[in-house]
């Protein structure tokens, strides 16, 4: 049963070549939707571009729908998929200091690389600040572990902590996204900014 | 609608697609996707190699090296010389390949360079702090309904929300 | 019509379809016919003496479960057992409990839920399930408090007493540890979900 790395006697090799070609994927998706883009991107938060929020549901969604079919079917086996792990102060801490980020760099790590595969010089910025955030965080680390490592809460999931089934949860939250991409539409007419697009 | 370029991809498609990746991800390597701990075993690697006996006395440097390991000869790293490469084979494919800074046109670029790079550090060391970035917490915790990725990728959007006015000098 | 409405449509009925359907079709119980066989047959039964014996012998294919609630078994448990209350049998995934050992035996109070968890594991297709007959109360009677009595002893009946007093005191010792101590070993005999490689770190 999958995920096919777990099956015995898989090489360690295989999951490194498997790891390079999702790379692969991952880095033409990111691409091909326009988040090579730093302009393309922050517009998600001054509204005359919302593909961020349609991309990033859209493909949450896609993939927790079938996961959990194959789950249903017994064709993967969920237990042996990871599962984030929460650490209450980490998450909100390190999430707030990801969202100044975003604001100022105009990318996250991903679509960071992305761009960077293009051409940008821009982009090429944001890596090297990021090897430097990652070494600051490295030296700095006895400071920040008890942060870092404080309330454990194991790996979680939503619909635990609701009492919901998975799958009822799932549906609630392609509803709540279906409004949100209705909702994004609207917006972007709102504060379409031609000038800008015309440019992305 | 604005007239835009039709040139990228509907938002709706790419993100099926971006989803099957993930999906791929899960039923083959049993984890989701992620870059930001790509750039970590980076760093850890220079360190390692410029400075060996500063990372074996750290405590956070050392644990890669443990048995001899290898800091690249992990998923993130080797999946994110395959973003780098997916990029450009998606740049190429559709005419986009260019070395440019872009930026928005009311400020210089020397400008929107310093805001990049800051903007990596800061975005980088949270998420380190958060353990995954939009991809590996946000994106790849919502598919598997991860309360830690929920979590993050509300901190995230809001934040960005709130700083957003702040810095709207560079973008609009 | 565009993709936004399209694939908004195709999430939504998937969605609802996921909402209807339960966790996995894993757990519908299967064949009526091999859960009779299986509790018909006398090999899925151990008695306590039996247990005893592959507790006293270091079994390493034995994995002993315990269905009764939390609390009872942190007041009194065979050693090496794990703790899987029956009121909770499917509130966590059962399968890491059920497919990590040639010989899982459930064990309760007495005989009933025991059987019934026997039941359940075999119509959800593990054949690697018994249980051990009298529950709790079986090994309390013939391993923890009984005794021997008369003048002469035979071999065989020489070997029981001797793996019941072994059985007893190893009980006696591990039941009687400190409680943090006690916490410590019964936190090890706990299935915690392996540790998985993943996420952005």
């Amino acid at each position: 049963m999958a995920p096919v790395s777990t099956l015995p006697g898989f090489p360690a090799e295989l999951d490194l070549l498997i790891g390079f070609i999702i790379g692969i994927g991952f880095g033409f998706a990111l691409e091909q939707a326009g988040f090579s883009s730093s302009r393309k991107l922050a517009g998600m938060f001054y509204g005359y571009d919302t593909t961020v929020i349609k991309v990033f549901f859209t493909a949450a969604i896609v993939a927790l729908v079938g996961s959990q079919f194959l789950s249903y079917f017994g064709i993967l086996n969920l237990n042996n998929v990871f599962v984030n792990e929460y650490y209450v102060g980490a998450a909100i801490v390190g999430g707030i200091i990801m969202g100044a980020g975003f604001i100022m760099g105009g990318y996250c790590p991903g679509t960071g690389l992305s761009a960077l595969s293009i051409g940008k010089i821009d982009a090429l910025c944001y890596f090297f600040g990021g090897l430097t955030g990652a070494f600051l965080f490295a030296e700095t680390y006895p400071m920040i572990e008890e942060l870092a490592n404080g309330s454990y809460r194991g790996p979680v999931k939503v619909n635990e902590v609701l009492g919901v089934s998975p799958g009822l949860f799932t549906f609630i939250l392609i509803a709540a996204a279906i409004v949100m991409f209705w909702l994004a539409e609207l917006a972007e007419k709102r504060f379409a900014r031609p000038d800008i697009s015309s440019e992305l | 609608m604005a007239p835009m370029k039709n040139k990228y991809m509907n938002p709706y498609l790419a993100g099926t697609l971006l989803g099957l990746v993930l999906l791929l991800a899960m039923v083959l390597s049993g984890r989701g996707l992620g870059a930001s701990g790509g750039i970590k075993y980076c760093v850890v690697s220079i360190v390692g190699a410029l400075d060996r006996g500063h990372a074996d006395k750290s405590a956070y440097y050392s644990k890669y090296f443990e048995n001899g390991q290898k800091p690249l000869r992990n998923w993130l790293p080797i999946e994110v010389l395959g973003i780098l490469a997916g990029g450009f084979i998606s740049g190429a494919v559709s005419k986009r390949l260019k070395f440019k800074i872009e930026k928005a046109p009311g400020i210089s670029r020397a400008r929107r360079l310093v805001f990049a790079f800051i903007g990596g550090l800061f975005f980088v060391y949270g998420a380190q702090l958060a353990r995954g970035c939009t991809s590996g917490a946000a994106l790849s915790g919502m598919a598997v309904l991860s309360l830690a990725g929920f979590v993050t990728m509300i901190a995230i959007f809001g934040s960005a929300y709130v700083f957003a006015w702040f810095f709207r000098k560079n973008w609009i | 019509m565009n993709a936004r409405k399209t694939i908004s449509i195709l999430l939504l009925l998937l969605g609802a379809m996921l909402a209807m359907l339960p966790l996995s079709a894993r757990y519908t119980l299967r064949g009526p016919v091999i859960v009779l066989r299986q509790s018909l047959d006398s090999h899925s039964y151990f008695t306590a003496d039996q247990v005893a014996r592959m507790l006293v012998a270091e079994d390493s294919s034995l994995q002993l479960i315990d269905l009764r609630p939390a609390s009872e078994y942190a007041m009194f448990n065979i050693p090496g057992s794990v703790n899987m209350p029956y009121q909770d049998f499917f509130k966590k995934d059962p399968a890491p409990y059920l497919s990590q050992s040639d010989k899982v035996v459930f064990y309760s109070n007495g005989d009933t839920d025991a059987n019934y968890a026997l039941v359940l594991a075999t119509g959800l297709g593990y054949h690697n399930t018994h249980v051990m007959k009298g529950g709790m109360n079986a090994w309390f009677e013939s391993v923890m408090n009984s005794e021997f009595s008369g003048h002469k002893i035979s071999a065989r009946e020489n070997a029981l007493f001797e793996t019941r007093m072994r059985a007893r005191k190893l009980c006696n010792e591990i039941n009687s540890l400190p409680d943090s101590l006690k916490m410590q070993y019964m936190a090890a005999n706990r299935f915690d979900p392996k540790k998985l490689d993943g996420g952005c770190e």
